[in-house]
């Protein structure tokens, strides 16, 4: 899931799995995020980013994810859609005495997977959550980007930086598919937010770092149920770290990176109220062709629902089609795009985090209809209220 | 007279299967009992390493990570030790108090596994109860939380151990891990569910490097197991991924880094090391069924005289030889029948009892058995009952053919039995020596070798069979023999003279029921042989080897197989202590050899043989194995290790060490009847050098001369709470008393043998009595008294018994020999000085002797009420 909008929000699972783990969570019990910044980081302005450190792991901050969506083709046009997420967090600091820890088996942070592949063949969702403590099997590298837990990894590929060269991302679901992929920027990378941080609710701690690469060129190999075949196609990029707690009366979100065949790519996130409307800390960014970026505050877009899915394994009603009316700052005119979901069913149902989302690859359309570009859409909070859960 | 027989018949046959089924069983709980705990969380991995010997680096994890190339498989690496209830004010008898298993995974990581192996659902849960404070609830949780975790002394536990402990989540106790005393506290109780392996109740689970931190084993893993993850390429990818393994297995210098095998072989490695233990017991447990044999052929047999008349009317009337024939079998298929399945009821119950028997001796000799009841095996059961009908087939082929055969004239003829001389094989004591020479040649062949090291002496087996066949055919051509003996008899009282007739010509069942007593009294007299000759040679070497004056091991080692060490900072306190004078520090690792599993042990090479002045079987040329300076590769193997082996004195044997393979020279051979997986005795510098540690297992502690072991004793024992401390007399007492424990099922065995032979004497004295009612009624008619048919009666079950013991003495001392020198040296290999339990002989022989003659009397007695079959 990409709680990235919200980034406390991204610590549920975490906690959640954390809770089911070590059997303390009963099933409905309310819980909190650890309390305060118990000594981390909290995002500063005008913070100077330096590469590779900043891809790399800040264990400083509590919370931290490198997110990854894309969509790929074969040469026979079948479209496959891939998320590959590495998820970091902290432990408290407080009562860690390293007697029953070891470099290898560290109690310092924990790290949570998400991998899911969209089989475009089959029309099939396949996904994997893992989760790892820091140490011999998992670990984010603080020098640059290196991470890894279990089979799965994410680097720079050799002498590659974040201007020139390539990462290397290798994930899989199960022994059912698997993938190699060399993703290559296409555009510098974006900072979200103003002045280097990205306010997530009205609580001044609740902001990020919120680093982005919104188009990568991916090529590689996929292989699905043993037989391997080429791909390229285009991904997104998150990368945040912050050690933030959550604003209240929010029930879930909806996020949405959307890349256009005109070259520009918008974020937009909404953060869902109990009454139903969008939090005023919600947000539709324009990325150019260029690369600058162009926040909109939440008057200046809406946000639809255009049709729902309901899930079969979890019962959960998402809006899975949305229609987003959204001020084009190139144009000045309004425009209407339409997130038509490729495939209904890619909802990662949740049996390590304990919680169900939806996120997948999405086609984007026009009102009429035409195709603008290709999009990956995440909703949180259906399955269930999340509200005073955390 | 004709029901009760036919029920008698039905128990004897229920006995031999019971016995044998209850023994099948018993072995498979017990071994059962070997088990990957990792199971529990994992629901079975795919494959494992483990270092052959000693333990994993944890620095092969990363490898292992990069040496799968991205390939789905989880890792998961494990730690296991054993831990027990420390003794309070009980007492210090191993292997009596609760033992536990101690699994250290990684919690976190073996989280991923189970969620996807137990479909979404999580391992770990309930809640405990004190885990929110109201004041701020949320960060009492996370709190809590991380303080499980961080906490060493955190445990989890299945539902069938917190009822066994009777503890609850947040309870505390302690446990002996390594020689200390640690409180640990019950973070968790794995929910009880169905869909899962049930968690054993010896089973805990704790943080991997909170193990490692009580176990003095940071970097350290006991295996590796493999989870491939489901889907579509899984076979595929375990295929590759066990290739790999096994090339990665031998890169470096000197033997193989790891071996390679899945929890099934893993299993059957436990299966392996019991083996030849578990096949000599279902051996001895057809020893009942061997003797219901013989019963059951002349039952069979002495139903064929007693309804000759029915048969002849059959036969006139029409039916034809082989109707008859097939009914007769069919009989005999019913008896096995009904007669198995009251074994199966008598078996399972029996094997209630066995198997903790068995789980002792299992504990004591090879590894931790929880085993505590056997459950009922529906493949042993089949196989049980097929035996049952097969024994009674058997026993009924013969009479059934004579039912058939004889014509009708010869069956209606009351003067002509149906072949009263019974089978033919009997009567031709030439067959007896032929036997016994087969047997004789058989006992030259070696044992079958089987791999994991077990040996079966399957052609000393058949040879103590013939012999026994053997003595049993000698025993019958005996009864002529004692006939004329004890004539004189005869001249003095016509009882004797009744009695003696009947032996001159001994009839069919004569010669079975002696043929049955011997093989009864060979075995049993055979087998206490075997465990007097054991229990002297053992009393020797405990008295030789057990010299010094303390001798300490952790208070948790509660079986052979124990990981409980004691850590070299106690154990050096304990050795500086000022009444030490010299001190032997023992260290042990298992290791794995191409073909089977041995023992490595370091040690004070002098100090052995000062102190436990070993028998040699191949003494050491000079001195050099005795001094550090010169033994670096020389060492001492005990002689199971020998024949286990095949290796003597001089030979070379290449011993894996984490550090390494070492090859070393058999430099001396000693005798050792401690473990049948044989040891290898080195320098323990060397030993800690290679395995870069320095735990013991052991201390064998010299006191300075007038000092008091017991003072010394009660006061180390004070000290460290987690040392069990025995003086040299108590040790030797609980030595023997384990040993001992471990001959308890072959007495039972002997014992049920020994009631079975008696039961089937009288039996055959019964049936013999009724086929001979009319000369009965005639003796009647000639004034004899009922006293008198009792004495006549009497006299011929004592002299039948009496040529059913000499025989059966008789073979037992071949058996016994056989069993000493083939079966026991061939499967163990155990020299054992022979040993003449006199007075257990004389009293078997005195309690069948006396047996046959009150069965005999009260048959004789009750048969002067036996109406005639008609008036002469």
């Amino acid at each position: 899931m990409k709680p990235t909008r919200h980034p406390a929000r991204c610590l549920r699972p975490i906690w959640r799995v954390v809770g089911l783990l070590l059997g303390i969570l009963g099933p409905g019990t309310e819980w909190a995020i650890g309390a305060g910044p118990d000594g981390f980081e909290t995002p500063r302005p005008g913070r100077v980013f330096a590469f590779h450190r900043d891809h790399g792991s800040h264990p400083g901050f509590s919370i931290e994810w490198w997110y990854v969506t894309g969509h790929l083709w074969e040469t026979n046009g079948t479209r496959h859609g891939f998320q590959a997420t590495f998820f970091r967090r902290s432990a408290p600091r407080a009562g860690a005495d390293g007697t029953a820890a070891s470099p290898a088996f560290q109690d310092s942070q924990i790290h949570l997977g998400h991998m899911a592949l969209l089989d475009g063949g089959s029309g099939r969702f396949l996904h994997q959550e893992r989760l790892n403590r820091e140490g011999w099997d998992a670990h984010a590298s603080e020098s640059g980007l290196d991470l890894r837990n279990g089979n799965w990894t994410m680097r720079w590929s050799a002498g590659g930086t974040e201007s020139r060269g390539a990462m290397e991302l290798r994930g899989s679901v199960r022994s059912d598919a698997s993938f190699a992929l060399n993703l290559v920027p296409r555009k510098p990378l974006v900072v979200f937010g103003t002045n280097g941080v990205s306010r997530k609710a009205a609580e001044p701690w609740a902001a990020s770092h919120y680093l982005t690469f919104p188009r990568l060129e991916v090529s590689g190999t996929l292989e699905i149920s043993g037989k391997p075949r080429a791909v390229r196609g285009e991904a997104w990029m998150d990368h945040e770290f912050s050690s933030s707690q959550l604003g209240a009366g929010q029930v879930g979100w909806d996020w949405a990176g959307i890349q256009l065949e005109d070259g520009r790519e918008i974020m937009a996130y909404r953060m869902r109220r109990e009454d139903g409307s969008a939090d005023p800390f919600s947000t539709v960014a324009w990325v150019d062709a260029q690369g600058s970026v162009r926040h909109l505050g939440p008057d200046q877009f809406q946000w639809k629902a255009d049709g729902t899915w309901r899930s079969p394994a979890t019962g959960a009603l998402y809006p899975a089609r949305v229609r987003l009316d959204v001020h084009d700052p190139h144009t000045g005119n309004p425009v209407t795009l339409v997130l038509e979901p490729v495939v209904a069913s890619q909802e990662l149902t949740g049996g390590l985090g304990g919680i169900a989302y939806w996120e997948g690859a999405c086609r984007v359309l026009n009102a009429e209809g035409r195709d603008l570009g290709r999009a990956f859409l995440e909703m949180t909070g259906y399955a269930g209220s999340l509200s005073g859960r955390f | 007279m004709h029901a009760a027989s036919t029920a008698m018949l039905m128990v004897i046959v229920a006995l031999g299967v019971g016995v044998y089924f209850a023994v099948r069983l018993a072995n498979r709980a017990a071994v059962a009992s070997f088990q990957n705990f990792t199971d529990v969380l994992t629901s079975g991995s795919d494959g494992l390493i483990q270092a052959p010997a000693g333990y994993l680096p944890e620095s092969v994890l990363p490898e292992l990570r990069g040496l799968f190339d991205a390939a789905p498989i989880q890792i998961l690496p494990v730690l296991e030790s054993s831990a027990a209830r420390p003794r309070g004010g009980e007492s210090e008898s191993i292997g009596t108090r609760e033992s536990f298993t101690i699994l250290g995974v990684d919690l976190i990581a073996v989280q991923s596994t189970a969620v996807e192996r137990f479909g979404g659902r999580a391992a770990f849960q309930s809640p405990p109860g004190d885990v929110r404070s109201p004041a701020a609830p949320g960060a009492a949780v996370v709190g809590h939380l991380w303080t499980l975790l961080r906490d060493p002394r955190s445990v989890w536990m299945g539902a069938a151990a917190a009822r066994r402990l009777g503890l609850s989540p947040g309870d505390s106790f302690p446990l002996v891990i390594q020689e200390r005393i640690v409180p640990l506290r019950v973070a968790g109780v794995f929910p009880a569910d169905p869909s899962r392996p049930e968690v054993p109740a010896d089973l805990l689970v704790m943080d991997l490097p909170a193990l490692q931190h009580w176990t003095d084993a940071a970097g350290r893993l006991s295996r590796v197991e493999f989870v491939v993850e489901d889907g579509a390429s899984r076979d595929r990818v375990w295929a590759d991924a066990r290739a790999r393994l096994v090339a990665a297995a031998e890169r470096g210098a000197g033997a193989a880094r790891w071996t390679v095998s899945t929890p099934g072989e893993r299993r059957a490695g436990g299966e392996k090391m019991t083996r030849a233990f578990r096949l000599n017991l279902t051996i001895l447990s057809l020893l009942a069924l061997l003797v219901g044999l013989y019963l059951v052929f002349q039952a069979l047999d002495g139903a064929v005289v007693r309804r000759r008349e029915e048969l002849a009317i059959l036969r006139s009337l029409g039916v034809r030889p082989v109707d008859l024939r097939r009914a007769w079998m069919l009989e005999a298929v019913v008896l096995g029948c009904v007669g198995g399945v009251l074994g199966l009821a008598l078996g399972w119950l029996g094997a209630q009892g066995a198997v903790r028997l068995i789980g002792r001796t299992v504990n004591a000799l090879y590894y931790s058995s929880s085993a505590s009841s056997a459950s009922l095996s529906p493949g042993e059961a089949v196989v049980a009952l097929a035996a049952s009908v097969m024994v009674c087939v058997l026993a009924g082929w013969m009479p059934a053919a004579q039912a058939a055969v004889v014509p009708p004239a010869q069956l209606l003829s009351r003067k002509q039995g149906v072949h009263p001389e019974g089978p033919a094989v009997l009567r031709r004591p030439a067959w007896a020596g032929i036997l016994a020479g087969l047997g004789a040649l058989l006992c030259t062949l070696p044992p079958v070798r089987m791999d994991g090291g077990t040996r079966f002496p399957a052609a000393a087996y058949l040879a103590a069979f013939l012999w026994v066949f053997s003595a049993g055919i000698l025993g019958a051509a005996l009864l002529r023999g004692l006939a004329r003996r004890f004539e004189f008899l005869g001249d003095r009282w016509a009882s004797a003279r009744v009695a003696l007739s009947h032996l001159r010509e001994p009839s069919g069942r004569h010669r079975l029921a002696v043929a049955g007593l011997v093989c009864a009294v060979a075995m049993t007299a055979g087998m206490a042989i075997l465990v007097g000759s054991f229990d002297r040679t053992m009393r020797g070497w405990i008295s030789r080897t057990f010299q010094a004056d303390l001798y300490l091991s952790s208070d948790g080692a509660q079986s052979a197989s124990t990981e409980n060490r004691i850590r070299p900072a106690t154990w050096r306190s304990v050795v500086t202590n000022a009444a030490v004078a010299r001190a032997q520090v023992l260290q042990v690792a298992r290791i794995q050899l191409p073909t089977a599993e041995s023992m490595l042990m370091g040690c004070d090479l002098e100090f052995f043989r000062n102190h436990a002045r070993p028998a040699w079987r191949s003494a050491p040329a000079d001195d050099a194995v005795f001094d550090p300076d010169r033994n670096a590769s020389l060492a001492l193997v005990s002689e199971a290790f020998c024949e286990r082996f095949q290796l003597g004195r001089g030979d070379r044997v290449d011993v894996p060490t984490p550090g390494g393979s070492r090859s070393l020279t058999i430099a001396g051979v000693y005798s050792d009847y401690g473990n049948e997986r044989g040891s290898i005795l080195v320098d323990r510098g060397r030993f800690s050098e290679w395995f870069g540690d320095e735990l013991a297992s052991s201390l064998i502690l010299v006191l300075r001369p007038g000092i008091s072991p017991e003072a010394v004793g009660a006061a180390l024992r004070r000290e460290h709470p987690g040392l069990a401390v025995f003086t040299q007399s108590r040790l030797r007492a609980e030595a023997l008393r384990i040993f001992r424990q471990t001959f308890a099922i072959t007495y039972a065995l002997e014992l049920i043998g020994v009631v079975v032979a008696v039961a089937g004497l009288g039996f055959t004295l019964t049936s013999l009595l009724w086929e001979r009612r009319d000369s009965l009624a005639t003796l009647r008619t000639l004034g004899f008294r009922r006293g008198e048919l009792a004495v006549a009666a009497a006299l011929e079950g004592l002299l039948t018994a009496t040529a059913g013991i000499t025989s059966g003495l008789v073979a037992s001392g071949a058996l016994g020999w056989l069993l000493i020198q083939r079966v026991n040296r061939q499967t163990f290999g155990w020299t054992l000085e022979t040993h003449w339990p006199w007075g257990f002989l004389l009293g078997l022989a005195a309690l069948v002797a006396g047996a046959a003659f009150l069965t005999a009397w009260t048959v004789g007695y009750r048969s002067g009420r036996i109406p005639a079959e008609r008036e002469e």
